[in-house]
């Protein structure tokens, strides 16, 4: 690359706080870096400091407890699919995971950057919204739980303030074993940018949607009940989500897809 | 910042500008050109090493990041004039036209076979979903891949183009 930066490793995640509330502005973080080095590339971010979250002890920790599962922020999307017990426990996180990008792009990039990024189109943010997932936010002056429901603020916004990071995903354990199913309209049958994206789980009798690529953030639908019919959960998740035109796909397309996806994973997901 | 290095089983120790990429580094500071930049933006596979046992796009990974790995590239496959199993069958199967996406390709089917010495069509599929090629149309690839893991009866299902 052109563009020159400094490059810097903390090695405990109290140094990694100190060093953000350091560099300020001028940092910007990387974990997998399949958004930030293009983007840098490119020339839509100048980060005079670029600082690995990957390589601090514990960041890379995917662990299963009395509290569900926790996720470091250097978790990758392929770390995620290759354990066992996230995909028993876990089917919903790994059907969103498995369409995301390209085998390539899942051995690096993070579940955590998928999030922070904040893009309309992440994968895993229906996932985590679906199964009721907080993120823990760590700075150098303490730390804060934040439900994913309240994570997002609009297109590449997220609530994380200046100088914290995203230090652990927590996905409860109450909603382990939760079942759905995630249909991703994409322009080719490989890797792509999703056009819209739905989710649907159920658990006891609970459902709910999450939706991609259809509003500045994902979206979160809980208000659909099993006594609806097809047409009747559909009219509730399109009442949610507010597409618009773009390079990738119409408004009409999308909220047309939507209501075909949200109908046929109404019947079928059990 | 001074890195240390495994690259194809050779230990290196180099300085390296902290903004440069490993598909960079790979290319000028070891003058290793097998490894090719496509689109350096991730979408195309062409510069796919292995790092640390899983196949990523170089062109995405600083070298810093590196510093401590296992690398392995395309120039660790022939030993001498002699190519490994993956690159025999791909000139058995006419998996190589222009040549461009085969160093990423190769890569992409090493890793896949170093787990699952058996795979599927649809496993391999998966496998190469990040590297673009515009000469073959996948199919003699794929077949490539599934004769080498012992199943050449998978020529002729697969539809060529």
């Amino acid at each position: 690359m052109v563009y020159e930066f400094r490059y810097l490793a903390p090695k405990t995640a109290a140094e990694l706080a100190a060093t953000l509330d350091d560099v300020k502005s001028d940092g910007k973080l990387l974990a997998g870096g399949t958004d930030l080095i293009p983007n840098i590339r490119n020339g839509m971010l100048k980060p005079r400091v670029v600082v690995d979250i990957k390589k601090y002890e514990g960041a890379g920790r995917l662990a299963f407890g009395s509290d569900g599962l926790t996720m470091g922020p250097a978790v990758t999307i392929n770390d995620l699919l290759r354990s066992k017990d996230a995909r028993e426990r876990y089917p919903v996180l790994c059907s969103c995971a498995h369409e995301l990008a390209s085998h390539q792009i899942r051995n690096r990039a993070t579940v955590a950057g998928n999030v922070v990024n904040a893009s309309p189109c992440s994968d895993m943010a229906p996932a985590l919204l679906c199964l009721g997932a907080r993120a823990v936010l760590r700075s150098a002056t303490g730390e804060r739980v934040v439900p994913f429901s309240q994570f997002f603020a609009g297109v590449k916004k997220t609530v994380l303030a200046q100088g914290e990071f995203l230090s652990m995903i927590v996905v409860p354990a109450e909603s382990a074993g939760t079942s759905g199913n995630y249909l991703k309209l994409k322009r080719i049958a490989g890797h792509d940018l999703g056009i819209v994206g739905v989710l649907m789980t159920r658990q006891d009798g609970r459902i709910r949607f999450g939706v991609s690529s259809a509003a500045p953030t994902p979206v979160l639908v809980d208000t659909v009940s099993e006594k609806d019919d097809p047409d009747e959960a559909a009219r509730k998740v399109l009442a949610a989500v507010l597409p618009i035109s773009d390079v990738r796909g119409t408004k009409e397309y999308r909220e047309h897809m939507i209501g075909v996806y949200a109908r046929r994973l109404f019947t079928e997901v059990k | 910042m001074k890195i240390r290095l495994t690259v194809n089983g050779l230990a290196y120790e180099r300085d390296c500008a902290e903004h440069k990429t490993l598909l960079r580094f790979l290319r000028e500071d070891l003058g290793l050109i097998g490894t090719k930049e496509g689109c350096g933006m991730g979408e195309c596979g062409a510069c796919t090493v292995i790092l640390n046992g899983r196949a990523v796009n170089s062109c995405m990974v600083l070298a810093v990041e590196a510093d401590g790995a296992a690398i392995a590239t395309i120039e660790g496959e022939a030993s001498g004039p002699s190519l490994s199993d993956i690159q025999k069958a791909f000139q058995r199967n006419h998996a190589v036209q222009c040549g461009f996406c085969t160093a990423g390709m190769v890569m992409s089917v090493k890793e896949l076979l170093s787990t699952t010495p058996g795979p599927s069509v649809d496993q391999v599929k998966d496998a190469i979903e990040g590297n673009f090629c515009r000469c073959t149309g996948y199919t003699q690839i794929i077949e490539a891949v599934m004769e080498l893991t012992g199943h050449p009866e998978t020529k002729g299902e697969l539809e060529h183009v």
